[in-house]
């Protein structure tokens, strides 16, 4: 098993109670999207699992291993495992497309090497593989902020590859594209959890993205898992309780 | 997924405590806050009011003792009023009675302490119309401005070569200035120093250290200074120096706290260390403020360093005060112009640099 969650609450210091219970199981390969609403607490979800944020009760386990509250250098460790891309894609917007790859690999090289940006060959080989597979090879040496959302976000997607990550967290990773780059950029997920055999666990918000991808659904609502199971069983019934009675399905292709 | 009772309840048990810190804080500030507006009423309406404006004494008596118990009165009246939860404080943190008492008290005593803090501020300034408006004061005038029209070129060159100091001054005090800068912003920025008590520790003193040093005017460093180093541009230069260090280190760490948080957060989760997350997500979103901060300060500093030169700093500022000392008016005309010339071309300079940097 790659994953256990088990009973997460999230208590933010405002008094937001922004998980309340959570527990599920992710076994390696999975697809694993969640739904629900904005403020259902999918992306302290996810904060939690690669512990961006700690905690307030219940335990993490990842590869066999209690990552609830670990910290410093082990707390590093566990975070260059897991790759993690964001909605509003996060680059570093004055540097180039390499540099902007090559720092998802901070986490392995040297602090004096990073920061006079001497890396061996074979970071800058593997920086260029990464980006082929998201295929914006050609872009490399181009300013990050020049690409349109879509290239920026497989940037993104590349920048993660170089963990080789044992898991890849997606944080909305389509919600600021527009349908046609969502359903591209959804295929490079697919691509990397089919081909690498990476685990993956996104956020979404459109159904028809979700059960052309995913292999296992939990949707959430008010920090609640409402509902586990296989994509196709999503209902009208379902949705009406996972969105709100006022909720109609939109249809993306 | 049966989920632990203990554990359930624990969450909420943990949202109400934080809840009452928090009001007990709160209360505590209003308290305080309470006495405070209680104790500056009965002071100023005792002394600015009734002595000076009532009974116009000119010598006001003054006693410790006196002041001692009109706090002691302040306290007692500040912590009952606080109590009954209706007093300006308690509106001010949140934590008053929604009553119709609490409305009253908001209004009245606003009002009542802005009143009393401008006749106060009226009677210790002296407002006087009279002075402003009566013959012998625009005798005054008419000569000040006369100069100005008529400035002495005599002394053009040597106002040239002061002028010269004065912006070496202030340019020197800028560079040598950027590097002290950096380093304490980086260690001065909320967000970057907030994750361990060790560094908030740091964090937290280096704040109150600089607020320090910049409340005290680059006027008063100059004083200073003209006595450790002895008059001159030297000192002048030190008193900017200082000054700027403060000064920029707080609008460079406000720079570092105002970045976009996503890119330090992606760069985070790949398991960078604080020091690479620092330079590949906070530095290059923070390159061009900090040019535009440094110009803007340059452009500053040559305004204060002629101010600075009054008190001994060197410079256009120092030559200026020679001549209003004699009562040349017609040499202090021509320095008045040449200082807001160049106060203008800087201004207008450094204004296009920054736009042409963003």
């Amino acid at each position: 098993m790659l994953l256990k969650v088990e009973n997460l609450h999230k208590i933010y210091k405002n008094g937001t109670h922004a998980l309340k219970g959570i527990s599920f199981e992710v076994e390696d390969g999975e697809f694993l999207v969640i739904i629900g609403l904005s403020g259902s607490g999918k992306s302290t979800l996810l904060r939690c699992i690669n512990r961006l944020i700690e905690p307030t009760a219940g335990t993490v386990h990842f590869l066999g291993r209690n990552i609830t509250h670990v910290k410093g250098e082990e707390l590093r460790k566990v975070k260059t495992q897991i790759g993690m891309v964001f909605q509003q894609f996060n680059l570093i917007k004055r540097r180039s497309v390499l540099t902007n790859v090559i720092s998802g690999k901070l986490g392995e090289l040297g602090t004096f090497s990073s920061i006079f940006e001497k890396f061996s060959q074979s970071v800058y080989d593997e920086a260029y593989k990464s980006l082929i597979t998201v295929g914006i090879s050609e872009k490399a040496d181009i300013r990050a902020d020049s690409l349109s959302g879509g290239q920026q976000q497989r940037v993104a997607i590349a920048r993660s590859l170089m963990q080789n990550p044992k898991l890849l967290l997606a944080d909305e990773p389509v919600a600021s594209l527009d349908p046609a780059t969502s359903n591209s950029v959804m295929q490079y997920f697919e691509k990397i959890n089919k081909e690498m055999g990476t685990t993956v666990i996104c956020n979404l918000h459109f159904l028809s993205l979700v059960r052309r991808y995913a292999t296992r659904v939990i949707a959430l609502k008010a920090g609640e898992i409402i509902y586990q199971g296989h994509p196709s069983e999503i209902n009208e019934t379902w949705f009406k309780t996972i969105y709100g009675e006022e909720a109609e399905e939109v249809e993306i292709r | 997924m049966i989920a632990d009772p203990q554990l359930e309840l624990q969450p909420i048990k943990i949202i109400q405590q934080n809840q009452e810190k928090e009001n007990k804080v709160k209360f505590v500030k209003a308290v305080l806050l309470d006495i405070f507006f209680v104790f500056y009423s009965i002071i100023v309406v005792q002394r600015a009011i009734y002595y000076k404006f009532i009974l116009e004494l000119r010598d006001i008596p003054f006693s410790w003792g006196e002041v001692g118990v009109i706090l002691l009165i302040s306290i007692v009246i500040g912590a009952a009023w606080t109590s009954t939860k209706t007093s300006l404080s308690c509106k001010l943190f949140g934590i008053s009675k929604d009553n119709k008492v609490t409305k009253w008290t908001l209004e009245i005593f606003g009002w009542f302490l802005f009143n009393i803090t401008f006749i106060a501020g009226w009677v210790i300034t002296r407002l006087s119309l009279v002075d402003l408006f009566s013959s012998e004061g625009i005798q005054g005038a008419e000569r000040i401005f006369g100069a100005l029209f008529k400035p002495e070129m005599g002394i053009f060159n040597d106002a040239v070569f002061a002028m010269i100091e004065t912006i070496y001054i202030a340019l020197l005090a800028t560079l040598i200035s950027i590097p002290p800068a950096l380093l304490i912003s980086f260690v001065t920025a909320r967000n970057l120093m907030k994750d361990s008590k060790f560094t908030f520790v740091i964090y937290y003193i280096l704040r109150i250290v600089l607020n320090f040093v910049r409340s005290i005017e680059p006027l008063i460093w100059a004083i200073i200074f003209s006595v450790w180093v002895g008059i001159g541009p030297f000192a002048g230069m030190i008193a900017l120096l200082v000054h700027t260090i403060a000064g920029n280190a707080k609008l460079y760490s406000e720079a570092i706290e105002n970045i976009e948080t996503g890119p330090v957060e992606a760069i985070t989760a790949t398991g960078a260390n604080k020091v690479q997350v620092v330079w590949y997500a906070v530095v290059p979103q923070i390159v061009l403020p900090f040019l535009s901060f440094t110009i803007y300060r340059w452009d500053i500093n040559v305004r204060m360093a002629t101010i600075i030169g009054l008190v001994g700093g060197g410079g256009i500022g120092t030559m200026l005060m020679q001549y209003q000392g004699l009562a040349r008016w017609h040499e202090v005309g021509l320095i008045v112009l040449m200082i807001a010339f160049v106060v203008w071309v800087m201004d207008y300079i450094s204004a296009k640099i920054r736009e042409a940097i963003y």
